[in-house]
């Protein structure tokens, strides 16, 4: 039987969304004895449920519900209506993600600092440097069983990435299968990859990490975690003392409920953080909840990502083992002599057909792409993350479209900033160099598919003045509201994010308790 | 044209392939769209990705999947009968006896309407989604009911060199 709380108990913390971020600090404070309420707007799945097919996959686990776009991003042109791409499900986007788990380096956590005066853009450096973060990232790979920490070995060379590799060693660069919190060997009750090749639509064997099947049942165990899937949060209340004070949510049978709190923690992937921030007005805070200084949902940022596929003569088939298992990081630290600010990981990409289709360049039609599709056979992918540019202008909004839930649809505005197109295009040719070294006949630089990589829109900063959250992400204006999702980078660093906002949650657990016991919380 | 060297398979918790009838009685199965709706809708999918190899049951089951679409959400519905309408009315010939180069054009004068954009994403999504059409491409499906790929060649690329192990 799983712990129930009354509504009316003002002494949990409650949190909003059991994905990366809420799902591992519902399990790091219900280990130190803390009472947490966990709202999750998705379902409960269990592996059963999950399929091995990409769309049936997407639409199980996609968050669904409208958005809209502008700016010059590909994305407003592409997918107008679901720019950005996140799961509705308890454990979030981790039961969907692929697992590719690198640390920022030193350097990117003073972004400002070593990039200098860009114009445009709204850079500053972290609120902490890379020491404060190490001890947390230790803990988040040992959790996570990150291959090529504590002992784990990596992943094994698969198809796609034996094409990786040759262009890769012509050219003279650094490779290897990478880093990801997926068992090459059994660790932690959880068995070993069987290569399946479906990591993204659920992982029916459980050998990727992720909220659902680690930490939500690891905090249930517990005994101090109440789960409450398909709960809508729609508003955060606070007190006449200025402290959040209870949540407002909807249940699935429709019914509106009122969660009090001791604290509450919005972990809701980005731009639904910052959504719920902004609809969350107040006398106090007539532009939404702690958003006196205007940055709530300003500095979005996404990672330049993109990537070209390939075709060679003879077969690759690229989807079979799991899909990201390659990387390269010889682009990674900033060198002005390259003309740009910031760098690249080079990573591997693999699709089935139906996606690959979807995302080769949407829009395309005719004989060329008939005659590029029939080869998918023959297919190989290579990807890249890099770190985009801050700007005040890309940023989430609330329309006037109200949702079935009475919140305001979000728009999310993005610009490309000059540093951002270079970064782009340098990246486009080193990853085409790769495969053509390789041998491909033609290469294919597909555009950026919607935002998986959702940042900085709650960034913390040193100054209240240059953004929402301080160093523990914690509500500058609201002493006991934080953030615990990518919301609160600072800057965007370029590798993929979630093995940072992991250590972060785990460094918030920390912090929340030692307030707690000091009885500041 | 089949890869004959790989199986696909769909994950069995997902809806079996549609068996069409072969003849043009096809179309009675459909809830929303009348045989010139569906027929010109085939025409325009072939026109948009003209795969010579693929037999003329996938474009049809594309447009099956169109209808079922359509019959859950009427503004869907619209957009395919607007689609057919603007077609139908770019030359004095209807859409779909037009000759291949007409066709290509008409299209091509449309392609910023949403119902353009709504015809050439639906066929995407559902032509690339067809069983038949992964076994000729190879793309082999779900993986997980066979045990994956760890013994079933998700390594055994043998014309690049081989990696050294614990790369
Ligand atoms: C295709 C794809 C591949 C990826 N691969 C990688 C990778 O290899 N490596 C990597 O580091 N990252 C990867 N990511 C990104 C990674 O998934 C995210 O960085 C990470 O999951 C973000 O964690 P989060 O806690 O911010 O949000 P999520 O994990 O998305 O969790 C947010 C949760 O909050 C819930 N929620 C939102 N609003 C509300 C509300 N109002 N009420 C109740 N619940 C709510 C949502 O339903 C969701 O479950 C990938 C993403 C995608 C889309």
């Amino acid at each position: 039987m799983m712990t129930q709380y009354e509504l009316d108990d003002s002494g949990v913390v409650v949190i909003v969304g059991s994905g990366a971020g809420g799902g591992t600090l519902a399990h790091e404070l219900t280990k130190r004895g803390i009472k947490v309420v966990l709202l999750e707007a998705g379902k409960h799945l269990t592996p059963d449920d999950f399929v091995n097919d990409e769309w049936g996959g997407y639409e199980m686990l996609s968050w669904l519900d409208k958005r809209t776009a502008s700016g010059t991003w590909r994305a407003a042109k592409d997918h107008p209506l679901s720019p950005s791409w996140s799961c509705q499900v308890v454990g979030g986007t981790t039961s969907h993600w692929s697992a590719c788990c690198y640390r920022f380096i030193e350097d990117e956590f003073r972004a400002k600092t070593l990039y200098g005066e860009l114009p445009g853009t709204s850079l500053i450096d972290w609120p902490f440097t890379v020491a404060d973060i190490e001890p947390y990232y230790e803990l988040a790979e040992a959790k996570m069983g990150v291959t090529r920490t504590n002992g784990l070995p990596g992943l094994p060379a698969n198809n796609n990435f034996k094409v990786m590799y040759a262009g890769a060693k012509a050219l003279g660069l650094n490779v290897s299968t990478g880093r990801h919190a997926i068992n090459s060997i059994p660790y932690d009750g959880r068995p070993a990859t069987i290569q399946d090749g479906f990591t993204i639509t659920g992982d029916k064997t459980g050998s990727r990490w992720s909220t659902l099947n680690v930490e939500i049942p690891r905090a249930l165990a517990t005994g101090k975690l109440e789960l409450r899937p398909q709960s809508r949060v729609t508003f955060i209340e606070h007190d006449d003392a200025g402290k959040a004070s209870a949540v407002v949510y909807v249940d699935a049978a429709g019914v509106t409920h009122r969660q009090k709190a001791r604290a509450v923690v919005v972990a809701g992937n980005c731009v639904e953080s910052s959504r719920l921030l902004l609809h969350s007005k107040s006398a106090r805070f007539p532009d939404g909840l702690a958003n006196g200084w205007g940055h709530v949902g300003r500095h979005y940022l996404r990672h330049i990502i993109q990537t070209v596929w390939s075709i060679f003569d003879k077969p690759v088939h690229m989807h079979r083992g799991e899909i990201m298992a390659g990387m390269i990081d010889d682009f990674v630290r900033h060198d002005p002599a390259r003309g740009f600010a910031a760098g690249y990981y080079i990573e591997m990409n693999s699709m089935g057909l139906p996606t690959t289709a979807a995302f080769l360049e949407p829009g395309w039609w005719g004989r060329d792409f008939v005659s590029v599709i029939e080869q998918y056979r023959n297919m190989a992918g290579i990807f890249m993350s890099g770190e985009d540019m801050p700007q005040p202008g890309n940023r989430i909004t609330l329309t006037d479209e109200l949702d079935a839930f009475g919140v305001p649809v979000a728009n999310i505005h993005y610009d490309d900033h000059p540093n951002d197109l270079k970064l782009r295009s340098h990246g486009y040719k080193t990853l085409s160099a790769i495969h053509a070294a390789a041998g491909a006949k033609r290469s294919i630089e597909a555009p950026s598919y919607p935002a998986s990589h959702n940042l900085g829109s709650n960034r913390m900063a040193a100054k209240a003045e240059d953004g929402v959250l301080d160093a523990n992400g914690r509500a500058w204006e609201v002493p006991n509201l934080f953030i615990a999702d990518g919301s609160t980078f600072s800057t965007g660093g370029a590798c993929n994010p979630t093995l940072t906002i992991v250590a972060l949650a785990i460094r918030q657990a920390d912090f929340m308790a030692k307030q707690m016991a000091a009885g500041e919380l | 044209m089949t890869d004959t060297a790989i199986t696909a398979y769909k994950d069995p918790k997902m809806p079996p392939p549609v068996d069409l009838p072969e003849g043009p009685e096809w179309v009675g199965v459909l809830k929303v769209f009348d045989a010139h709706a569906a027929e010109t809708l085939v025409t325009a999918a072939h026109t948009l990705y003209p795969h010579q190899t693929l037999p003329e049951r996938v474009y049809r089951r594309t447009v099956f999947a169109f209808d079922a679409l359509a019959a859950k959400l009427p503004a869907v519905a619209q957009g395919f009968a607007e689609f057919v309408d603007l077609v139908d009315g770019a030359m004095p010939v209807p859409f779909r006896d037009l000759s291949e180069s007409y066709r290509v054009n008409t299209l091509k004068a449309i392609e910023a309407t949403p119902a353009f954009r709504l015809v050439q994403r639906s066929t995407v999504r559902f032509l690339y989604d067809d069983l038949e059409v992964w076994q000729a491409f190879g793309y082999e499906g779900a993986a997980v009911q066979l045990g994956g790929y760890i013994n079933r060649g998700f390594n055994d690329l043998d014309w690049l060199p081989e990696p050294p192990p614990g790369i």
